[in-house]
């Protein structure tokens, strides 16, 4: 597995208030370290999962702190880190950029595989390995919410990173694509870090984190985890 | 209503084996490129109109049917119907029809290309032409994700200008500018965003330097 290294990492946003811009911020000096081979992210709307998620590719940059994969810092080693880290947004029609999968794959692979054929034969393999070459020829469009997400999990792992992080997979999935997914994510090799308001995905993991106010509240055990969670949630609701 | 669904001019390839398809890429480039010199050179809207009624009579002609030109051309009519009174106030009609005949023509140009050439042929086509722009650093794949992103994109932005026109009308305010601009613009830009945060999350929009070949 790779690591993953947040130290004293600060995420702040420019604001602007009635008494003129201000920062807030959004992540407040995380330490953590991941190795596990499944790492789940929960917390509250708002409470920093997806800024969480989108330092360890660099997508946004820490103001101070550093986050680094396998040692390469994400502000300075952008591009090195990107190749190991694939991400997978919780909309994957704002991913998927070509009409269909297949030319969504072979965009991919593009830069990998100057060579049509090449590129061609390496995207059906991506396919087949998906079960997903009934559906590669259709337009994204017409595929359903599942189908989709596992489409743009495939161009995502077409140039095998070594890291997988998801932002709430399943949010927009109903049962049974769901599950789907869930088995995907079962059978890859990646280090997969999600975030998710799902507790029982959150339960897959080995290892999960609470997010509340932009910090780290609780990291651990999945089980206590979640209790931890549920705990939190309720005591800022009071007596019904 | 049609949820962002591709549709439009530049909505993909639709397989066929006419003239138009049988002619070769470099050919059809060619025309494109001076389709859109012409917006800048051809002084004379009656120049135009010949020049769009040509290119139009092409698409017909290779089959590519009524029904496509006119569901794109309807995602374009109410900008250029915009365009043109603001350019009637500002320069007079002669310059208006010009202008306006002259983005339809670009606008149908570019269609026929996308519609006649499967979208892999025309990234590798580009890439290949941005190729002697490398030795000035230029990155030739970005050419190639650069014209991918601008077919994906005029359907979905089309899409968000009817979406939003249905929101607004949904809450009687189909007559507020505002109601019905505001949002198309709020939704493009965090459209613009998502899709460049897509791309960078997926080492697409990096240059091709120290590259891991
Ligand atoms: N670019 C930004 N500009 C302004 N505020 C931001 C920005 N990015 C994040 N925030 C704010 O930071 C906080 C955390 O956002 P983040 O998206 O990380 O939350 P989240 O835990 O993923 O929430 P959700 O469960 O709703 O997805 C929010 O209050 C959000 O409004
Ligand atoms: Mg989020």
């Amino acid at each position: 597995m790779s690591r993953i290294e947040l130290a004293g990492a600060r995420v702040t946003v420019p604001v602007e208030a009635d008494s003129g811009p201000r920062e807030k911020v959004v992540l407040d000096g995380v330490d953590v370290v991941l190795t596990e081979s499944r790492v789940a992210v929960i917390g509250a709307n708002g409470s920093g999962k997806s800024t969480l998620l989108r330092l360890l590719n660099g997508l946004v940059e820490p103001s101070s702190g550093t986050v680094r994969i396998d040692g390469l810092d994400t502000s300075r080693e952008t591009r090195a880190v990107r190749q190991r880290v694939g991400f997978v947004f919780t909309d994957p029609l704002s991913q998927l950029v070509m009409p269909t999968g297949r030319e969504d794959v072979e965009l991919s692979l593009r830069r990998r595989h100057p060579n049509r054929g090449e590129r061609a034969a390496a995207a059906q393999e991506v396919l087949g390995r998906f079960g997903l070459q009934r559906l590669a020829d259709q337009s994204v469009y017409e595929l359903s919410g599942g189908e989709r997400q596992l489409m743009a999990l495939a161009a995502v792992l077409a140039v095998d990173p070594s890291i997988l992080v998801l932002d709430e997979p399943s949010t927009l999935l109903d049962l049974r694509n769901r599950e789907l997914l869930r088995r995907t994510l079962a059978t890859l090799p990646q280090q997969v870090i999600f975030s998710t308001h799902d507790l029982e995905l959150a339960l897959d993991a080995e290892r999960v984190l609470v997010v509340e106010a932009g910090r780290i509240a609780f990291d651990g055990d999945p089980t206590e985890a979640v209790r931890f969670y549920r705990d939190l949630c309720g005591a800022g609701l009071g007596p019904l | 209503m049609s949820g962002g669904r591709p549709g439009g001019i530049l909505g993909g390839y639709v397989p066929g084996n006419s003239w138009l398809h049988r002619t070769p890429l470099w050919v059809k480039f060619l025309a494109v490129l001076i389709a859109g010199a012409a917006s800048f050179l051809l002084l004379d809207w009656r120049v135009s109109a010949v020049s769009l009624a040509a290119v139009l009579l092409a698409w017909l002609s290779a089959g590519l049917g009524l029904r496509r030109l006119a569901g794109s051309t309807r995602v374009v009519v109410p900008l250029l119907a915009v365009l043109f009174a603001f350019q009637w106030w500002q320069q007079g009609p002669a310059t208006a029809a010009r202008i306006v005949l002259n983005l339809l023509l670009c606008f149908v140009a570019a269609g026929v290309l996308t519609a006649t050439v499967p979208l892999q042929d025309l990234l590798d086509a580009v890439a290949r032409l941005a190729s002697p722009f490398r030795r000035f650093g230029a990155d030739p794949e970005r050419f190639a994700l650069a014209i991918a992103i601008m077919v994906r994109s005029v359907p979905v932005l089309a899409g968000a200008f009817y979406e939003v026109g249905d929101a607004a009308r949904a809450r009687g305010l189909e007559r507020s500018v505002r109601a019905r601009t505001l949002p198309v613009v709020l939704s493009t830009v965090a459209y613009a965003r998502r899709t460049g945060d897509a791309l960078a999350a997926r080492g697409l929009g990096d240059p091709d330097e120290d590259s891991s070949l």
